[in-house]
């Protein structure tokens, strides 16, 4: 998919569309708190916020720090805005299997020894464009546990993201009861955003 | 043993039914509704319509967004076979593997739930009429036994049953896919309109329709229509779609002769050789361990294939020692399923300015179109296949494996509505064989003390000949159908019998007591106060969906007993 460079100005088109979406379908109580909700987001840190429960500090931080690059804040919340590394904590109490868990781990110390290796720097102290080019070395690699890694760190991202709450109401088009299927409507009149489901 | 309401009054009925699914629900309904005192008994708990814990949760409000603990998994490592049935959403429907064993020679999958309305609650809804050809077909290639019964005899109780219960649908006029007494269609969109035009374009002998299905375009004998969340399997508070628990039972409660009653495992049904017919059932009480009987002039089991051939076998008398009504030795053999998870998937461009509104809860069936003429005849294999499918947009999921891209382009882009996608997958007829069987496990026990089954059964050389051509065939639909990058699958070792949870054949009917358990109008041979409606009678397999036979054979079943008793050839 080639990115138009007036993306930028289109994703704010669609992120008021959303909000506005949200404003109509909810009614004025509801609306008060969704944009709330999004100005919130807007001024939060991108660091770590919230705490974990089954992984160490250490280790949400760092997948504060991973998850927010995979899918950073822009115009719209990032993976912290919407509490991802809250779900990927979460994953560890009890639904990940015991050998996911471990992968998981052995994967973030590999991020952390690969940081270290080339900046001599923590992940997380590292700066954005740093932190990226650790992401593409890790997306190149041929390492089985690293790759296992990589892409359930990118399924725990972008599933915690999607399925969020915030995702759901305020950034992608929500429609919580139908009523009616059109099977073509031109895609204007959904703003290009996908239904969220 | 101490065994309760032996011989008491409060105990007798007129009809006994066993079992509230799709079978059982249409039994009770019908027999209640002509009269008959029925008691309707259910092995799992009550569920009143409405009662839907998960129908209207949000993913986010579900701990883990629907996705199932390790813990969960370990207790449903059999149910979780399906891939998309043991979510929290919808994980209460379904048993608990470890509290039901069963036991495998072979690999097969047993999906099943024990509660009021069974599967009728969590079926894919597709709802498709068996014809001429899937009745004459044991009787034109010689596998299996001729069915005791032809289109004709089927028809109006097709009629019947689609009336009552809301079927969504298009008439085509296909002789191999019979038309029906439909609801509107639900409208297909446009890549599929788009693909239906090419398809009948480029094949004399294919098309593409809108599925058939049980959700209700328009309200309905006082039903909600769908609402077009697609959340059908947590059950639908609007009654959208047909389910006991919406539709037969509530019309069996109105009647005012239908009694439910729950946690009543059916241990036997009580055969009196002096009398030569059946007197009543032994039930467990599941949360007691009672054991109660119950007594009734006619007897209707519909507890699902396995679960009725289970009873029949576990029915055990001087009169029947290998089981009720298995004279024959067919009993538990000729066990079938429709196998699937074979077709193709491909990518339409052109219509990135189209998108849709809604959740469709059905897809785009394409009817058979093998081995339904002289024409048509393959040499590979005998029978046919469908397919269904749907095109839709990809959604953000196909982001995670796009292993090079990550940042704001991407999660840009996941916001958006990706590539539009249509994929087919094929369901094919399997044979009647006779070593395909299940079988009473006395070693392994439930925890009532009960044998369990164990299952014997696998796909043979027409199956896996059908395949090539399901895969192929797949392949080229989204050819004409002007697809780009198809790739095809074959995904059989996904695909162990059961895994379609169309299980049947188990009790079949036919024409001879010698090689059938049940007769033309689904009475137990020997036995005929005793009849069985639901999967376990089916004689062939067809290629479409089962259940609206089911319905339709049960209401025929149904109105065939009361004119017996009428008669008084039942007592």
């Amino acid at each position: 998919m080639k990115k138009d460079p007036n993306m930028e100005n289109a994703l704010e088109m669609n992120r008021r569309q959303a909000i506005k979406r949200a404003g109509l379908m909810l009614g004025a109580a509801l609306s008060a708190s969704t944009l709330s909700g999004v100005a919130a987001a807007q001024t939060r840190a991108a660091g770590a916020k919230g705490k974990a429960v089954n992984l160490s500090a250490k280790e949400f931080e760092l997948v504060s720090a991973f998850s927010e690059r995979i899918l950073p804040r822009t115009d719209t919340p990032g993976a912290v805005d919407v509490g991802v590394p809250e779900f990927a904590d979460a994953m560890f109490g009890g639904f990940l299997s015991e050998s996911e868990e471990e992968t998981f781990r052995k994967g973030l110390a590999s991020v952390d020894a690969i940081s270290q290796e080339t900046y001599r720097k923590a992940f997380v102290d590292l700066g954005a464009s740093e932190q990226d080019a650790v992401i593409q070395e890790i997306a190149k690699s041929n390492g089985q546990d690293l790759k296992s890694f990589y892409r359930k760190a990118r399924e725990l991202t972008i599933v915690g993201y999607f399925t969020s709450e915030e995702v759901m109401r305020n950034v992608l088009n929500y429609d919580f009861i139908p009523g009616r299927y059109d099977g073509c409507v031109p895609i204007s009149e959904t703003g290009n955003v996908l239904w969220a489901h | 043993m101490n065994i309760q309401g032996k011989g008491t009054k409060q105990n007798t009925y007129d009809a006994i039914v066993i079992g509230s699914g799709i079978s059982g629900g249409w039994a009770a309904k019908e027999l209640s509704e002509k009269g008959l005192r029925t008691l309707a008994l259910e092995r799992g708990r009550d569920v009143k319509h409405g009662e839907y814990p998960t129908a209207h949760m949000e993913p986010w409000e579900f701990e883990g967004r629907n996705r199932s603990t390790q813990a969960r998994r370990a207790r449903q490592h059999k149910q979780n076979r399906t891939g998309y049935t043991t979510h929290p959403a919808s994980a209460h429907w379904f048993v608990d593997d470890i509290d039901n064993p069963y036991s495998e020679d072979k690999p097969f999958d047993w999906m099943r739930g024990y509660h009021v309305g069974g599967r009728s609650l969590l079926w894919g809804r597709q709802s498709y009429r068996y014809s001429e050809l899937d009745f004459e077909a044991n009787a034109e290639d010689g596998f299996g036994v001729d069915w005791p019964i032809r289109y004709k005899d089927i028809a109006p109780w097709y009629d019947y049953v689609e009336r009552f219960a809301g079927i969504s649908g298009t008439n085509e006029g296909l002789p191999h896919l019979p038309d029906g007494q439909f609801l509107p269609p639900m409208e297909m969109n446009c890549v599929e309109k788009h693909a239906r035009s090419r398809v009948a374009e480029a094949f004399s002998d294919r098309i593409i329709t809108i599925g058939r299905a049980a959700n209700l375009t328009v309200p309905h004998n006082g039903r909600g229509n769908c609402q077009y969340r697609n959340r059908c399997i947590r059950g639908c508070p609007f009654g959208g779609y047909f389910s006991s628990n919406v539709s037969t039972l509530p019309a069996g409660y109105a009647s005012g002769n239908l009694t439910l009653r729950p946690f009543s495992i059916v241990n036997q049904i009580i055969y009196d050789n002096e009398k030569g017919k059946a007197t009543g059932v032994r039930i467990i009480d599941a949360e007691t361990n009672e054991v109660i009987e119950y007594y009734a002039k006619v007897i209707f089991s519909c507890a699902s294939a396995v679960a009725s051939t289970f009873i029949l076998m576990n029915s055990k008398s001087s009169r029947f020692p290998n089981g009720m009504g298995n004279d024959s030795g067919e009993l538990g053999h000729n066990l079938m399923d429709h196998h699937f998870k074979v077709g193709a998937t491909g990518i339409a461009e052109g219509f990135d300015d189209q998108y849709y509104k809604g959740r469709r809860p059905n897809g785009i069936y394409v009817p058979r179109f093998r081995n339904v003429s002289k024409e048509t005849t393959q040499k590979d294999y005998v029978r046919g296949f469908g397919y269904q499918g749907r095109a839709s947009r990809m959604n953000w999921a196909r982001g995670i494996g796009e292993l090079a891209r990550f940042g704001s382009s991407l999660k840009a882009d996941l916001i958006e509505p990706g590539p539009w996608r249509f994929g087919i997958g094929s369901w094919g007829e399997c044979l009647p064989y006779h070593e395909n069987r299940m079988y009473l496990n006395e070693d392994v026990r439930d925890k009532w003390g009960q044998p369990t089954v164990t299952f014997d059964c696998e796909w043979k050389e027409n199956e896996l000949a059908m395949r090539k051509d399901m895969k192929q065939s797949a392949v080229d639909i989204l050819e004409a159908a002007g697809m780009r990058d198809i790739r095809a699958f074959d995904t059989v070792e996904k695909s162990a019998p059961g895994n379609c949870i169309h299980e049947m054949g188990t009790a079949r009917m036919g024409r001879d007591p010698k090689t059938s358990v049940l007769n033309k109008w689904n009475q137990v041979h020997g036995a005929s106060n005793v009849f069985v409606t639901d999967g376990a009678c089916m004689t062939s397999n067809s290629c479409v969906n089962p259940s609206l036979t089911y319905m339709a054979l049960s209401a025929r079943a149904a109105d065939h007993a009361v004119n017996e008793l009428k008669k008084g050839n039942l007592s």
